[in-house]
């Protein structure tokens, strides 16, 4: 009972005049009780808030240590972390994995003046990086006393190191990005280029810009770098040697629609795409920046008449051993019709092809009829504007009003102007068992050809290789063979307009060319715009003696990359495969 | 005696030896967790700093990668190629008339003259002491076991044999040579 007041007693170190209390702990009654009680409660209360509390704090800890960690541990990267400073546009890059364009850091330098201490060595510092800078202008800059000049864009990793090097206070750079095309003008129209803030202006770049802003891995392109080095340099002889205006050209895979190859001449830098060309100053801008194969649409002239052949084949309006009447030029209207290789007597459907006769194409799809030839020329996608992954296409020119003279002319390639590429995707349909499939610019997974429409069977498509073989072995397009890869081919040359009128001196020379022929893998198609004689043509600017021997040339050298094996020519099997029934037997007059 | 077991006792009266030891155990429990949240705080911050850094390493590293490629690009564009291979190799397109098909197409090659190897193989066989030098007469000598007439050599039964075979080790001066030797040593 006084055990306390005891031991206070006790204490020796109490205070001198302290009391104890009296007695026992006074046991409050009354409202002090009912003062206590509440107090008592709302600790209690209070405590026990605390409690669920620390209680949810300690099982949030024992989840995220034992149960989600991992989840936990995802949520770190959104504090305090570096975010990468991801490339606006993926890369862009060929079948084989070379770049084609690649968007790089390119740090731009400036200044601000008010830091700079000393302009005067500033100056004499930064010229000696950049010795394009005029000294007296960025000494201009330097003492301008704004906050914020620019003294160069764009500058290489090589630049910015030494200007690092330069140690100048007041000197700083800003993070810009910049699309770089190693390749220069190899592939200007098919990859196209970029503006400010590498926005696609043309080509690739243009049409897949989205695509190439969402992704971070590079584009791949069906296009193969060393074809169209191939590819381009042929073009750029051809045009050399016929002193032509331009030129253009492609492979495509017949079986898949993939081009792998896609050149037009003259053409632009894409990392400089304003800049003049150094050689050749006098060509202008707009010229070089002119996709001939998508954008350019011409009268392609006789190649057009495998077209016609293949319809009547397949119609079955003419067979292989049809024959008509060529010995005399048609006058229809003011248009009179004749042979440039005249022949003068009846030819037989082979013979048409061969020895391309204006008459006896004419004559066949005047025999087939106007609807058979539009439906059939709708029917290959000649009659509408080629669908590719780049956005310069142009629609095709035709007559709205399809009469006979229209059916003749067009038989023979002239009234109706397609593009190159529409033209290439229809003969790959021709020659590859009849069916016609979209060209691509991007690669296409490995595996079965994508698919395709027929359109037009399968032994139509195969009397079109023979024909086409019989042009190159015996025809307009003998210069075009490359012996070992079977090649067959047409070759046209058309008068272009002029005005009103076709301006005789004015050529365009075309040659397309399918190798393997007996087993159809790769089609070249050349063309040449206003090619002039030379003395090695002997006075010919025509597509026997200027863009089939570049197609031979073209064949022979990329036919190893390819991996097409030659053959033996001459070989029982590969005669039989390409032998021509109705000529059996028969002497094919040399041409 | 029973007021002392009545509420309220003032906690200090009631016991004062316990109180201490609870509070020296909160005291501890109290340190040790704020030692280890510190701890564990500023070993997570200097992760984060290593996150960072090792980060910045591989953006710089990205960007590297990225300028080496186009720059390799650049280096190994088919104009460049051409242009060093017409410096420096001379190297054509392949003409079809070099392309075989088939391992049957290639011809075997007509058996070279190995007699004329002979005597070099000879000579850069065992460092013989005692044998004579080797005389130009000795291009038909590998096949008479006439000149290394070595006592130990002779031991062996199979020397002639060794003989026999033109082991040649010695490093063809062409690749027509390397074919020659080859096709000797069937």
């Amino acid at each position: 009972m006084t055990i306390a007041a005891q031991r206070f007693d006790e204490n020796p170190c109490r205070p001198r005049h302290f009391k104890p209390p009296p007695c026992v702990a006074i046991v409050p009654d009354g409202p002090a009780k009912q003062a206590l009680d509440a107090c008592r409660t709302r600790l209690f209360v209070t405590g026990g808030l605390f409690a669920l509390v620390f209680a949810v704090v300690a099982l949030r800890v024992v989840e995220i240590v034992a149960v989600g960690g991992g989840t936990a541990e995802s949520q770190i990267g959104r504090f305090r972390i570096v975010t990468a400073p991801v490339p606006s546009h993926a890369n862009i890059v060929d079948r084989n994995g070379n770049v084609l364009a690649a968007t790089l850091d390119s740090p731009s330098l400036y200044a601000n003046p008010k830091q700079i201490v000393d302009a005067g060595d500033a100056t004499r510092k930064l010229v000696k990086v950049f010795p394009n800078l005029g000294a007296a202008e960025v000494y201009a800059k330097l003492t301008s006393g704004k906050s914020f000049v620019w003294i160069k864009r764009h500058l290489t990793p090589a630049e910015q190191y030494s200007v690092n090097q330069l140690g100048v206070p007041g000197l700083e750079f800003e993070r810009e990005e910049r699309r770089v095309y190693p390749d220069a003008a190899l592939m200007s129209h098919v990859v196209g280029y970029t503006g400010i803030d590498n926005a696609g202006f043309a080509g690739v770049e243009r049409a897949l810009d989205g695509v190439l802003k969402e992704r971070r891995e590079p584009l791949q392109l069906s296009l193969d770098l060393r074809l169209q080095y191939i590819l381009h340099e042929e073009l750029q002889r051809v045009i050399d040697d016929f002193t032509a205006k331009g030129g253009a050209g492609l492979i495509m895979d017949v079986n898949s629609g993939e081009i792998l190859a896609m050149a037009s001449l003259p053409d632009f830098d894409p990392n400089h795409p304003a800049a003049p060309d150094p050689e050749h100053p006098a060509i202008s801008l707009a010229d070089r920046m002119f996709d001939r194969n998508t954008l350019g649409v011409y009268e392609l002239g006789s190649i057009f008449k495998i077209f016609t052949v293949a319809m009547a084949l397949d119609a079955g309006t003419s067979t292989i051993s049809s024959t008509y009447d060529a010995s005399h030029p048609i006058t229809i209207g003011r248009f009179t019709i004749s042979d440039y290789h005249g022949k003068h007597r009846v030819l037989s459907v082979p013979e048409i092809l061969m020895y391309s006769s204006n008459i006896g194409a004419a004559r066949m799809a005047v025999a087939a009829g106007a609807e058979r030839q539009r439906q059939f020329l709708a029917r290959l996608g000649l009659l509408k504007t080629p669908k590719i992954e780049i956005s310069e296409v142009a629609a095709p020119h035709y007559p709205a009003k399809w009469r006979e003279v229209n059916v003749m002319t067009i038989a023979f390639g002239h009234g109706i102007s397609v593009t190159p590429l529409s033209f290439a995707t229809a003969a790959s349909a021709l020659v590859n068992g009849g069916i016609l499939r979209q060209p691509t610019l991007v690669k296409l997974p490995a595996g079965p050809a994508p698919q395709g429409q027929q359109v037009i069977s399968e032994k139509t498509s195969e009397q079109m290789r023979k024909l086409m073989r019989l042009v190159v072995e015996h025809g307009t397009g003998t210069m075009a063979a490359a012996p070992g890869y079977v090649v067959g081919g047409k070759t046209g040359t058309a008068d272009k307009i002029s005005g009103r009128h076709y301006a005789e001196r004015k050529l365009l020379s075309s040659f397309v060319g399918v190798f393997p022929i007996n087993d159809p893998k790769y089609l070249v198609l050349t063309m040449v715009d206003e090619p002039h004689p030379n003395r090695q043509s002997h006075g010919y600017a025509t597509a026997g003696w200027t863009v089939a021997p570049a197609t031979s040339r073209i064949i022979e050298r990329v036919a190893p990359l390819l991996g097409v094996q030659p053959v033996d020519e001459s070989s029982p099997e590969v005669q039989r495969a390409l032998m021509v029934e109705s000529l059996q037997g028969k002497r094919i007059e040399a041409y | 005696m029973a007021a002392v077991l009545r509420w309220p006792v003032s906690p200090r009266e009631r016991a004062t030896g316990v109180i201490k030891l609870s509070t020296l155990f909160w005291l501890v429990l109290v340190s040790t967790t704020g030692f280890a949240m510190f701890a564990v705080k500023y070993g997570v911050q200097s992760l984060e700093e290593e996150l960072n850094r090792t980060k910045k390493a591989i953006l710089a590293e990205e960007h590297a990668i990225r300028s080496d490629e186009a720059e390799w690009a650049y280096l190994t564009r088919p104009e460049t190629l051409d242009e060093m291979n017409r410096r420096h190799l001379s190297l054509g397109p392949i003409a079809t008339r070099q392309l075989r098909t088939t391992p049957t197409d290639i011809p075997l090659r007509a058996a070279a003259p190995v007699a004329a190897d002979a005597p070099v193989v000879a000579v850069a066989e065992p460092p013989v002491d005692s044998a004579p030098p080797p005389i130009p007469e000795s291009a038909i000598a590998p096949a008479s076991p006439e000149k290394p007439l070595e006592p130990a050599e002779l031991a062996k039964p199979a020397a002639a044999k060794a003989l026999a075979k033109p082991v040649a080790p010695r490093r063809p001066r062409s690749l027509d040579e390397l074919i020659a030797q080859v096709a000797a040593s069937r």
